[in-house]
């Protein structure tokens, strides 16, 4: 299916073509890996809505990206549940070795290093999503070995290939 | 011996799929509703059970259904509330990912009572794998004539929609969640009109917390007296628990509503990590005010927590023991608001602005005399007087820390350090 | 009603009146920033809170309705803690940099400040600065984001009242930050109501900005000299020099709103082509000279052509002052009723005068759009008067008023109206007879035998039984108890419009008959049209819209003024351009306006006027009908001349002087007063007041009014409704559909004739002259959006930039008028409306592929 096709299809979900707004946007981040302001505009005209309602979510919600993010967006939850766990290990940790710090990306946009708000996944304090994928009850070790199942994965000419981000 | 319902397919092996629900008895209320009861009977039976809401206001769900217009020339709409935000909260997650179809059952049935034929599930977007399992269910439940047009022979015709969100805690505030159903900006809508008159689309609209809506299966197949036997009366039924933190068996437990928090953590969650002690618990997610220790007695349910000065909330238990400074527990949670805040309303907005940048002085030793009043200042300015009740979480949390701990908050001051480092 | 009290004081309130009006009501102040009152509630800045007893928590009194008995108080320890606290902790990230901000000494954070503020913060720590220059988000609007308190009054009024929905809000919380589309509102209407609203000095007007100190302004109420809807304003001038326009909150048809022509668009008075000094045309030239000189060659060239016809043409955006006097110069001095006020078209008078006699009504837009269905004939209300259409708007969205469009243009309210009927040009007559027909067939019995059989026998048989649209619009407006029909003027343009104008008689007899409560207004695209045809600015028509031939009107006036009035009508501007081409026009005299622009055909106005033994043409710029003048007359411009104008609604209001003529420019009635004494004529009374009061005597719609009794929101005029003609006029066929494109034409938001083009800074912000088409035309001529296209007619061509526009219809061409290098009346034809055209592309322009410009992945 095109982009356009999926964004119609999630729309049938509504009465309101606004309220498709948030979906489109998924599917076209999906597309495209980020949502630059091009990308806004088609996403209103197919939708047939107001360009500033589109930009207005693009901005709100924080899981729509409208700079471009590293291949892989390690998302490193630091909220109570997770700093009681010392999350902040791992971030001091992965900062170093990533050579970034938290909100950037590392210079092959392998690694976009962020920290985020409660994933809901406490009981496996600390976690931290990547992708899709939760990666709970982490230490040192375990970051490092996921670090380097990433790296393998990102030299994969399937991995290479799939869009980043997710 | 309580015996868990909720969760009792969660440690099934693939009892996310259908199968393994019918085998334990699934959509067995739904056929039994559509078979012999009315809405309003699904209703009163509500109603009696004193089932309240587990999104974290405790409303009485009966209650709540029955201000649906009964006739309207508009659909009415069921939304379930599964943006589960509330930091130290995950059972809605656990319920989505590993019995999908037990929440379509509920859904089903409430839809059922109120009269809707459409509902939308809005779940946080990071719930990658919830979202695929519920995706999935609704696909098998439609496929067996659970869902769909004429359900199991009846008249009923139901759909469910999953709307995925995209990262705002605000929109586990039930209008909030509204707007962005509506594609709007996840900012609170003003009350009255009330979401059961006026809604989705303007139209009637009955918003429920996952864990709510999958009790009312149950219901129908227990009944009331069964829901009202457990726990206290006003307040029953069981519950899902939420521990984390620093405790030694983190996880999700169903135990009854008004079991001692004290029981809660220490027997069922095995108590403080090795070598520490309990310090504070929070009971019900970070809007919920902390517990120090020697108030552990208290029953976790709504009443007794709010009569304690805190309250139930998503019921989400995080423990905090001697080795971890309250000022940089309280920090990080007002950052958390802070960081929430939708950006409506003055105090919330700017107030909580004021509020971490003071926080975050005192955490870095550079606080000031004066600066405790400040805070209390604040937190007067903002309690009571934002749009919605984010804003009132973070300030009574705030006000609680500072009054449960305050000689750890003037340590820093005058220490000009963090005593804990 | 509902009993409150409030503070101890008790007050009876309608239901659904909010707590913050009852206290209003007694006088009672409660401080807001988030309310405005053309608004619905939002509650977020929570100025307002308030004590309610029984409730534990402060309300917010700008959303909480009264309820019966309840019991207020606003003036306790509490609220002043809590107000204080509001504002402390909103200026506690705001700059406080009121030294430099545009808005210091009007802004309201200020003023609450001072009034309920801490006076002092305990705020150490660094405020948030979101940048550290201003953000310019148009040619006119920008934005100062550190001090904007996120009332959110901006962007509500853009979407709400304006329907522009340009601004918005991105990111949240602490970042929240009102903005356009990816930081822009270049393509905006730049109405700049956003700047209005905004009570801090976040959005200001950038032609303003750091211009002047609010208390150094002299300011001047005053009305738009733009278009007929006649919006209320305040010129601001600093030692004489134009500054600023502002709305006024209270006043006017408009009250806060403005359109970008009334805000922007005063500053055409500063324009470099002033005329400084009378010029005559010597060896072919026109050279500047004194008003004596200027005088002296006038004399010599009026006696020579005395004998010869005469003819005179003014702006009806001159005061109605002015535009009298006009006619009784003509009618007295040059002994002519060849006299017109529209350079575009001509008005079949002998329908209009009985139309307008028997329904249009004189009433406050308010009122009338109140109706529960309101028709608007005609044009593009959006682009036109744009103030109009945020009333009905407004009616739409929150009176429930039922909007009816029948239009070629498709505007923007259209998205808010019930019904939209699209018509071709030309095609309104014969869509306006099948509503008749509808009307008839549904409510037939209850009409008089008589009348029905007539419409049966002349309307009924030329209907279109199967256009739905129509039918919807008679469906509509039989339910509806009470229709207001709104006509824009954009139909007189075509030669069809005698025709138009017969079936909407016939509708609004119709509808009269059936007992509805109706009223009727035009949609004028001067800012003094009504004033101009009620002064008698017409071939046919004296000061009171009294036929020539009303012997009795005439000899009224004729022994008023003193003088003998010519009985014959006279002929409007396109007779008395065929007069000049033919060579039997002596003194043709124009005043403020341009024909040569604006009528169709410019070759044959060029000949036209070219042909004329003496053109005078009295202007305060140099146009290019000034251009081809034998001699002209520097008047003072809009501004440096008070006097009144009628709007639309047939509201009179003051038009004031806010500067002196600039240069060697005099007043419009001095010159008539020249003029006349070159004849050894004295024209009684000649001045501003003296004037106002003949016309209160000897108009009747303006009888008994007092000049010093305007008042704030100006007065109505009445005028007493004749009874209808009691004719059924049968409709002529519809237009037969042509493969040929059609060129049409009308008023761009931007521009509305040829003073807007004269505005530096409507000429940043209006795009640039464009050819709107369809999206499906545009695809089977292989064109695309943003193309140079030539536009060709047997007339000439233009070349413009195409915009595919997707509301707009198949099988036209439009293009605004009022660019003046478009010459676009060089490619119709006089006497044909609209215009067959053939459009083509120029050159492709580069096309950079789409997405080609978005980033991919890794
Ligand atoms: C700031 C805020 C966040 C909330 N977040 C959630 C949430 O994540 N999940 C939820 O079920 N309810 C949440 N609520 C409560 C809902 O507003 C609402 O009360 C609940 O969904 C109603 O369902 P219930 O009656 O079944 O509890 C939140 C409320 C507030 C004020
Ligand atoms: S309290 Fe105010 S700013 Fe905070 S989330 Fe609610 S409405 Fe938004
Ligand atoms: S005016 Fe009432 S909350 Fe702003």
């Amino acid at each position: 299916m095109t982009m356009r096709e999926k964004i119609e299809e999630a729309a049938a979900r509504y009465p309101d073509q606004r309220s498709a707004i948030m979906p489109a946007l998924l599917i076209a981040q999906r597309q495209h890996g980020y949502l630059p302001g091009p990308v806004l505009e088609e996403v209103a005209d197919i939708l047939g809505v107001e360009r500033i309602w589109v930009y207005e979510l693009a901005t709100f919600y924080t899981l729509f990206h409208t700079e471009p993010v590293g291949m892989f967006h390690l998302q490193l939850c630091d909220n109570v549940s997770c700093m009681l766990r010392r999350s902040e290990d791992l971030l001091r940790h992965l900062e170093e070795v990533l050579g970034i710090r938290k909100g950037e990306t590392t210079p092959d946009r392998l690694f976009t290093l962020s920290t985020v708000e409660c994933l809901g996944a406490c009981e496996m304090a600390p976690v931290m999503q990547v992708g899709d994928a939760y990666h709970g009850d982490l230490d040192i070790a375990r970051i490092d070995a996921l670090l380097d199942r990433l790296r393998a994965e990102a030299g994969h000419p399937a991995a290479a290939a799939a869009p980043p981000g997710e | 011996m309580f015996e868990p319902v909720l969760l009792k397919n969660v440690d099934v092996q693939d009892g996310h799929l259908l199968s393994a629900y019918e085998a334990g008895g699934g959509y067995q209320a739904l056929a039994k509703v559509l078979r012999q009861d009315t809405p309003d009977e699904v209703i009163d039976l509500v109603k009696q059970s004193n089932l309240r809401g587990r999104g974290g206001a405790g409303f009485p769900t009966g209650m709540k259904w029955s201000f649906v217009p009964k006739r309207v020339d508009r659909p009415k709409y069921l939304c379930c509330n599964a943006d589960e935000g509330e930091p130290g909260t995950f059972k809605d997650r656990i319920i989505m990912e590993r019995d999908p179809h037990q929440l379509i059952e509920g859904l089903a049935v409430s839809a059922y009572a109120i009269g809707a034929e459409t509902a939308y599930v809005y779940i946080r977007g990071e719930y990658v794998t919830a979202i695929r399992r519920l995706e999935q269910a609704i696909a098998e439940a439609s496929a067996k004539g659970y869902l769909g047009t004429r359900i199991l022979g009846s008249d009923f015709n139901f759909t469910v929609h999953i709307h995925r969100g995209a990262g705002a805690y605000i929109c586990g505030e039930e209008t909030a969640m509204l707007e962005s159903l509506e594609g709007k900006r996840a900012q609170p809508r003003l009350k009255p009109p009330f979401p059961a008159v006026a809604g989705l689309y303007a139209s009637p609209t009955v918003i429920n917390n996952v864990e709510t809506l999958v009790c009312v299966p149950h219901i129908v197949t227990r009944g009331a007296d069964w829901f009202r036997g457990i726990g206290p009366d006003r307040s029953p039924g069981p519950k899902l628990y939420c521990l984390s933190g620093q405790v030694r068996k983190p996880g999700l437990y169903e135990l009854p509503m008004g079991i001692p928090l004290r029981e809660l953590v220490e027997e069922h969650a095995g108590g403080a990590l090795p070598g520490r002690k309990i310090k504070a618990v929070i009971p019900g997610g970070v809007s919920a005010p902390v517990i120090p220790e020697h108030g552990l007695e208290v029953g976790m349910d709504f009443d007794s927590l709010a009569a304690a000065g805190s309250m139930l909330g998503s019921a989400g238990v995080i423990v905090i023991d001697d080795a971890t400074c309250m000022v940089k527990v309280a920090t990080r949670i007002i950052e958390f608001f802070h960081h929430e805040s939708c950006g409506k309303c003055t105090p919330c907005r700017e107030g909580l602005n004021w509020v971490v940048k003071v926080l975050r002085r005192i955490e870095a030793g550079e606080g000031a005399p004066g600066d405790l009043e400040q805070l209390d200042r604040l937190c007067k300015g903002i309690f009571g007087n934002t749009f919605c009740a984010l804003g009132d979480g973070a300030a009574m949390g705030l006000q609680a820390a500072l009054a449960h701990f305050r000689e750890e908050f003037a340590a820093h001051i005058e220490e000009r350090r963090c005593p804990f480092h | 009603m509902l009993k409150v009290t409030i503070d101890d004081q008790m007050l009876e309130v309608e239901p659904g009146s909010t707590v913050l009006q009852a206290a209003r009501h007694l006088g009672i102040e409660i401080p807001t920033f988030c309310y405005l009152k053309r608004l619905p509630p939002l509650a977020s800045c929570r100025m307002c809170l308030v004590e309610i007893e029984g409730l534990r928590r402060l309300q917010p009194s700008c959303a909480t309705a009264v309820t019966d008995g309840m019991v207020v108080r606003t003036n306790t320890t509490l609220i002043d803690e809590t107000r204080s606290s509001m504002l402390d902790m909103l200026l506690a990230n705001h700059p406080l940099d009121c030294p430099i901000c545009d808005k210091g000494g009007e802004c309201e954070l200020q003023d609450m400040v001072m009034a309920y503020g801490p006076r002092r913060s305990e705020f150490r720590d660094p405020k948030r600065v979101f940048h550290s220059r201003d953000i310019r988000l148009s040619p006119v609007i920008i934005m100062n984001v550190n001090r904007c308190i996120q009332c959110q009054r901006c962007v509500r009024m853009c979407e709400e009242v304006v329907g522009a929905v340009a601004l918005g809000t991105v990111e949240k919380g602490m970042d929240t930050a009102v903005t356009g589309f990816e930081g822009s509102l270049a393509s905006c209407d730049q109405c700049g109501n956003c700047v209005e609203v905004c009570p801090v000095g976040a959005l200001m007007s950038f032609p303003y900005r750091y211009k002047a100190r609010p208390w150094d302004l002299a300011e001047t109420d005053t009305v738009c000299p733009h278009c007929g809807t006649g919006c209320q304003l305040t010129a601001g001038a600093r030692k004489g020099e134009f500054m600023r326009v502002r709305s006024k909150q209270e006043h006017g048809v408009n009250r806060e709103t403005l359109c970008v022509r009334g805000r922007f668009g005063l500053d055409f008075i500063e324009s470099r082509d002033r005329i400084k000094r009378p010029m005559i045309r010597r060896d072919g030239a026109l050279v500047p000279v004194s008003w004596n000189e200027a005088g002296e060659y006038l004399r010599r060239r009026m006696s020579a052509v005395e004998n010869k016809a005469a003819g005179g043409l003014a702006s009806a955006r001159l005061p109605n002052e002015v535009l009298y006097q006009f006619q009784k110069l003509m009618r007295t001095v040059f002994r002519t009723n060849n006299i017109d006020c529209s350079s575009r078209w001509s008005v079949p008078f002998d329908t209009l005068g009985p139309l307008a006699a028997a329904f249009h009504s004189r009433a406050p837009l308010d009122d009338v759009i109140g109706n529960d269905c309101v028709l608007v004939v005609g044009g593009n209300v959006t682009e036109e008067n744009p103030v109009t259409e945020y009333l009905l708007r407004d009616a739409a969205r929150r009176r429930q008023t039922g909007l009816l469009m029948l239009s070629p243009r498709p505007s923007r309210l259209d998205a808010d109206a019930r019904v939209v009927v699209r018509v071709p040009p030309g095609g309104e007559a014969a869509s306006l007879a099948s509503m008749v027909a509808g009307l008839v067939a549904a409510a037939g019995p209850a009409l008089p035998g008589d009348v029905l059989a007539t419409i049966e026998a002349t309307i009924r048989p030329m209907a279109q039984a199967a256009d739905e649209g129509p039918a919807r619009v008679a469906a509509a407006l039989r339910e509806g108890r009470s229709v207001a029909v709104l006509v824009s003027v954009d139909l007189l343009r075509s030669p069809g419009s005698r025709a138009t104008l017969q079936q909407l008689n016939n509708l609004l007899q119709v509808l009269r008959l059936l007992g509805k409560g109706l009223a009727m207004q035009f949609l004028f695209d001067r800012a003094n049209q009504m004033g101009a045809w009620d002064m008698g600015v017409l071939p046919g028509a004296l000061p009171g819209l009294q036929a020539v031939t009303d012997e009795v009107a005439r000899a009224t006036l004729a022994a008023a003024w003193g003088t003998e009035i010519p009985s014959e009508p006279g002929v409007g501007l396109d007779a008395m351009l065929e007069l000049c081409a033919e060579g039997r026009m002596g003194a043709l005299y124009i005043a403020g306006t341009d024909p040569l622009i604006a009528y169709p055909d410019r070759d044959f106005v060029t000949r036209a006027l070219g042909a004329a033994d003496l053109l005078i043409v009295q202007d305060t710029f140099l146009t290019d009908t000034a251009g081809m003048a034998d001699i002209v007359l520097p008047a003072s411009g809009y501004g440096e001349e008070s006097g009144t104008f009628t709007n639309n609604e047939g509201r009179i209001q003051k038009v004031r002087k806010f500067r002196e003529p600039a240069f060697e420019a005099r007043g419009n009635l001095s010159i008539f007063d020249f003029v006349a004494a070159l004849r050894s004529r004295a024209l009684q009374p000649s001045t501003q007041n003296e004037i106002f009061d003949e016309i209160a005597r000897l108009v009747p719609a303006y009888r008994g009014l007092r000049q010093d009794a305007l008042g704030a929101d100006g007065t109505f005029t009445t005028a007493v409704p004749t009874s209808p003609t009691g004719e059924f006029v049968a409709p002529p066929p519809a237009p037969t559909a042509t493969d040929a494109l059609m060129l049409i034409t009308g008023n761009g938001l931007f521009h509305n004739g040829y003073l807007t083009e004269r505005s530096d800074i409507l000429n940043t912000v209006a795009n640039d002259p464009y050819v709107m088409m369809s999206a499906p035309d545009a695809a089977r001529l292989g064109l695309s959006d943003g193309d140079q296209v030539v536009v060709r007619s047997a007339g000439g061509e233009l070349t413009a930039q195409l915009k595919v526009d997707r509301q707009f219809p198949n099988g036209l061409v439009f293009v605004p008028e009022n660019y003046r290098a478009l010459r676009l009346n060089s490619l119709m034809r006089r006497g044909e409306y609209p215009c067959p055209v053939e459009v083509q592309g120029v050159h492709r322009t580069l096309e950079v592929e789409r997405t080609s410009r978005v980033w991919r992945g890794v």
